[in-house]
């Protein structure tokens, strides 16, 4: 099928852009790289009356990574997978985007849309909550900064406001001593997730200073594992430790059965990727490996 | 004829490749005729109920719309969408437009508009009042006594048992299995499930009908069976076959989908109502839920054998789902037992099954033909057996597999008191293609033998399995085929073929086979094909036909057509015919005289003695040699989150002879990727009232590059003496393979059996007792 009918605007200034959203509100959507939002409109699951594209605004498509990473809205992932600065500075993200769609979607599909377009079961939202990311939003009258934790509302549905557009997304440095991993089950290569799942220690004097365990397609957003996480705050890094946080985490989700997975299965799924994860980050903060 | 074949044999380059590669339109909906009419059709949203009223007038004096049309409008004239030869053993329970729907899909009214937006709008115009009826959709519940019946119309014809919901109903023994069961020291006896499988083709069905200057029905049509289909269609719409003309153009994959009259008669009505041509082409959506699917079964096999290890009982009872109309219901279910049956001697085999009507989706004809079905339980059944009595599945297998010179017994039951011939195994690769295939995989080196896992062991654990497979090449004594081929002034040849290639490179081997016979490059061939007002009658591509029973018409028809050439050459050269030489575009004596194809064309075209050069051939054959297939495969397990990663996957196939080595190792390709994902991911999930919930690519899971194996094709030559060249088919075959050798290589990783397809993670976390 062919989308329904739409008013097409592609201003080439943020203010422009931003102008049109004031007008037009929630009647108007915002495509970036299309990968999500153009499927919904060819099936018409979404038909808004305006588009807004943002493709030909100015100083969007950059990447930086001198004090933590910061990638503009109009990066793409392919941009941010290849960019060996990043690997160094969140190795999370080089892991976890290579598990997006498949090549062609990561040449035009941005990372601030994969944000905002919240999939409960995509893989940068994931990755983002666990990092403790941040969102710029931009408004005609000022801006805003909204955290991870608070940006993911629902299923597809975030803080951003209709008249908002999110000009960056960007990460705190990773502190010392800090490992990470990704681990993803979907059931063809390049599938949204059954269930992923990312974690972060941080190591310090033999102990787990800190954990972040974040938990994808097993809930209406990516959810924070905090029992898991609160188990594995000071606690030196064990086998048993990693067992016991793999199993709290298995029940601080709630997720449902659809036609991908049941939910005992996607249960079992994060029991057994949480604690292969931890393994991992472990080894990788004890080594400074990549990751 | 000269021994050493020059195109025969060789990997040549698909004589439609360049317009493919290129992008020149050359599919059915490449084509638009001025004044074109999009067909949209609105479909029933009940498993099971009866139009009560309908009215389609709002939606017939909708802008742009120029017929809208209810069973009011047709004529009730029961037919089958099966395409066979007639008259068709399925039965005739299908109405082009009906007053009762029996699944959620049903065709319930159709618009032809000027544009497709205008017709899908129409469609919410029809007024219909429904009264719902309680469905079946369970196939275990379709014989129960009180059962709704699905079929209860007075002038359907052709069912075992409509009472009962029972289209067709399969019996057939040799020996007693009963007293195999009772001589057996072992005794297998599983239940196995398989699902319904969508064919996926690239292009779904489209037709493009219209009349053309004398009044006749054009059909531009993708379809696999142009000649029944033309038959078929006059019988629905009850005009005489003369004045329908099916053209078939390229087809992008047809896979059995396209053994069925889906589009076209309603195009057909709608055509000769407006008076103007008229598209109707189906959505994806439309091939997942409307369209046609593979079988559904409950197959309850059991196997019986001697401490000595050889077979006592073999016997298969199933159960099959046809979904609402019974196309193909009879024969798909008689190969599930049929093909498999005979692959291990036996002097006890029986087989009998059920195929029920239910208010689900269509099952019809897909690519194996129910034999993919019955391989899954029988191969795994055999290994199971072998590991039972202590022995290797390989060596198993080779003790009892069907040796060249048998007969099969199947073929022999089933052809009792009809005028078929049992099937004799004139030649057989087998035991080659178990030799090579078992080396490319490791087979002693890698088993891990279905051991329980060592503590220090996993979460990967690798193990190997296997399967051996046959199938036919044709329907046995229900083909015919004909070529005929005329010389150009170019000493080119027109070679016109009945028979449809549907992408599967039939149009250049059977172009090879003339380009041998007649001495000349295959560029110098010009295939014409598919089209029923100027080529011969064919029945069309399905079971695996087209090179074996297609291949002989051209063979004959060339050998015809290059009697004629050196009859005329003999009198241009002054010597016996009998004893000249077609080579290299020319025909040559022994005593070095030589006149070149070009000189004989002119000579006939305008010389003393004027005539045509045009061969001839018909072929009809109550054989069909199995091909054979020895398949291997090495998976990895992840017993902790489930998943089954085919790491490298081998068929070894005995086609008698590969006429295109490059087409033959494309088709066992083709085959295997569609079935690992029958194995392991496709499935069609439907909704506690029949809904298919995962109508789209996105959550229908075929595998993508990404997800396969390591691929290894092995092609093995123990020549047909029936085949042209010595080839059997190739097509089939493997497709009933990857199912049952991943699942007995799962077996041999880790101890478990899945006998419920598709293998997902969480049944197989299930069976490993961690769910
Ligand atoms: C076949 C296929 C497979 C895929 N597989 C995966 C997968 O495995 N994992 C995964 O995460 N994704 C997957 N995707 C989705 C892909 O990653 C999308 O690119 C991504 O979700 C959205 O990014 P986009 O730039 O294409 O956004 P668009 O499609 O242009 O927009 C998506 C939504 O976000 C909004 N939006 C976009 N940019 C902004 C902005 N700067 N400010 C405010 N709102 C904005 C849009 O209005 C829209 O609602 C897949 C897509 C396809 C087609």
């Amino acid at each position: 099928m062919k989308p329904a009918p739409f008013t097409y605007y592609d201003p080439h200034t943020l203010d422009e852009a931003l102008g049109l959203l004031a007008v037009h509100g929630d009647a108007a959507k915002i495509l970036a790289g299309g990968q999500s939002l153009v499927p919904l409109l060819n099936m018409r699951l979404a038909a808004p009356d305006v588009i807004v594209d943002i493709n030909r605004l100015p100083d969007l498509d950059f990447v930086t990574t001198d004090n933590g990473l910061r990638v503009g809205a109009l990066a793409r992932q392919a941009m941010v997978e290849r960019d060996a600065a990043v690997r160094d500075v969140a190795p999370l993200v080089t892991e976890a985007i290579a598990w997006v769609g498949h090549r062609q979607i990561r040449n035009r599909g941005t990372l601030v849309g994969s944000l905002a377009h919240a999939d409960p079961a995509a893989e940068m939202p994931l990755v983002f909550l666990a990092l403790d990311g941040e969102l710029h939003l931009r408004r005609t009258s000022g801006s805003r900064r909204v955290s991870a934790g608070d940006f993911f509302v629902h299923i597809m549905t975030t803080a951003l406001d209709p008249e908002e557009i999110a000009t960056e997304a960007s990460l705190p440095p990773v502190p010392p001593g800090s490992g990470s991993a990704f681990l993803e089950v979907a059931r063809r290569h390049g599938d949204f997730a059954v269930a992923a799942i990312a974690v972060v220690v941080t190591i310090e004097a033999g102990r787990i200073r800190r954990a972040r365990v974040a938990l994808g397609g097993v809930g209406p957003t990516p959810l924070r594992a905090t029992r898991a996480e609160e188990r594995l705050v000071d606690e030196e890094p064990t086998n048993e430790l990693f067992v016991e946080a793999a199993l709290a985490a298995s029940h601080d989700c709630e997720p449902v059965t659809d036609i991908h997975g049941t939910a005992e299965y996607r249960r079992e799924l994060v029991r057994t990727m949480v604690y292969r994860g931890l393994g991992r980050a472990v080894v990788r903060a004890r080594t400074g490996a990549a990751g | 004829m000269a021994t050493e074949l020059r195109v025969v044999g060789t990997p040549a380059r698909k004589v439609d490749a360049a317009k493919l590669v290129t992008g020149y339109g050359t599919f059915t909906d490449d084509f638009f005729l001025p004044g074109m009419l999009h067909a949209k059709i609105l479909t029933s949203p009940h498993a099971h109920a009866r139009i009560t009223r309908i009215d389609t007038s709002r939606a017939a004096d909708h802008p742009g719309v120029h017929a809208a049309i209810s069973h009011h409008d047709v004529a009730r004239i029961p037919y089958t969408s099966a395409g066979q030869s007639w008259p068709e053993p399925s039965p005739y329970d299908q109405y082009i437009l009906d007053s009762k729907v029996r699944f959620v899909g049903d065709y319930v009214a159709v618009v032809a508009a000027e544009t497709p937006e205008a017709a899908e709008d129409a469609l919410g115009l029809i007024d219909v009042e429904y009264e719902v009826l309680p469905p079946v959709l369970d196939m275990h519940d379709s014989m129960r006594p009180g059962a709704p019946v699905i079929h209860d119309e007075p002038e359907s014809h052709g069912m075992y048992d409509a009472e009962r919901n029972v289209a067709a109903h399969i019996e057939v023994e040799v020996g007693a299995v009963a007293d195999g069961v009772t001589e057996a020291d072992t005794v297998v006896s599983e239940d196995y499930f398989v699902q319904y499988q969508q064919h996926t083709c690239l292009e779904p069905h489209v037709t493009i009908a219209w009349l053309d200057e004398d009044g006749r029905l054009v059909l531009r049509t993708s379809t696999q069976i142009p000649y029944h289909c033309r038959r078929m269609v006059a019988f629905a719409l009850d005009i005489p076959v003369r004045d329908v003309h099916v053209i078939k153009p390229r087809v992008g994959g047809g896979f059995g989908n396209k053994q069925e009259v889906v589009t076209e008669p309603l195009a057909a009505v709608l055509a000769i109502k407006t008076r103007r041509p008229v598209k109707l082409e189906y959505t994806r959506r439309d091939e997942f839920t409307i369209a046609r699917m593979r079988h559904p079964q409950h197959l309850t096999m059991t196997v019986g054998a001697r401490r000595d290890g050889s077979i006592t009982a073999t016997h298969m009872k199933v159960l099959t789902n046809t979904g609402p109309y019974g196309t193909h219901a009879l024969t798909v279910t008689g190969n599930t037992g049929s093909k498999p049956l005979p692959l291990y001697r036996s002097p006890n085999i029986r087989f009998e099954a059920d195929i029920v009507y239910t208010n689900l989706p269509i099952s019809g004809a897909f690519r194996g033909y129910g034999a993919p079905q019955g391989f899954f339980a029988l191969e795994s059944a055999i290994d199971e057996m072998a590991l039972a009595l202590g022995s290797d599945p390989l060596e198993f297998r080779r003790a009892n597999h069907i040796r060249k010179g048998d007969t099969d017994p199947v073929s022999a039951a089933l052809a009792e008191g009809s005028a078929k011939k049992p099937r004799v195994m004139r030649s057989n690769g087998l035991p080659e293609c178990l030799e090579r295939g078992s080396e490319a995989i490791g087979w002693t080196a890698k088993r891990r033998g279905g051991m329980p896992l060592r503590p220090n062991e996993g979460p990967l654990v690798r193990g190997l399995g296997m399967c051996c497979l046959m199938q036919g090449s044709g329907v046995a004594g229900d083909e015919l085929a004909a070529a005929s081929i005329k010389m150009n002034e170019d000493a080119s040849f027109t070679l016109m073929l009945g028979s449809a290639d549907i992408g599967t490179g039939s149009d250049t081997t059977l172009a090879q086979i003339a380009a041998e016979v007649l001495g000349v490059p295959l560029e110098k061939i010009l295939v014409r094909s598919g089209d029923t007002d100027h080529v011969t009658f064919d029945y069309g591509a399905y079971a695996s036909s087209t090179a074996y029973i297609t291949g002989q018409s051209v063979l004959k028809a060339a050998e015809d057509a290059r009697r004629q050439i050196v009859s005329v050459a003999g009198q241009m050269l002054q010597e016996d015919a009998e004893a000249l030489l077609v080579a290299d575009e020319r025909v040559s004596s022994s005593s070095g005289k030589t006149v070149t194809l070009q000189e004989i064309v002119m000579e006939c075209l305008y010389g003393e003695e004027k005539t045509l050069i045009s061969g001839r051939g018909t072929h009809a054959t109550k054989e069909s040699p199995p091909p054979f297939v020895a398949m291997f495969v090495e998976v990895e397990v992840d017993i902790e989150m489930g998943t089954i990663r085919p790491i490298h996957l081998v068929t070894a196939i005995d086609i008698g002879k590969a006429l295109n080595p490059a087409i033959c190792e494309g088709q066992v390709e083709g085959a295997v990727t569609q079935s690992l994902g029958y194995a392991l991911t496709e499935e069609i999930v439907l909704s506690p009232e029949g809904r298919v919930l995962n109508p789209t690519f996105m959550d229908y899971k075929i595998l993508c590059a990404a997800d396969m194996p390591k691929l290894t094709t092995i092609l093995v030559e123990d020549p047909e003496p029936t085949g042209p060249f010595g080839a059997k088919s190739v097509a089939e075959v493997a497709i009933n393979g990857p199912a049952p050798a991943i699942a007995n290589a799962v077996h041999d990783a880790v101890g478990i059996r899945l006998r419920h397809l598709p293998m997902t993670p969480d049944k197989v976390l299930e069976a490993l007792g961690r769910l």
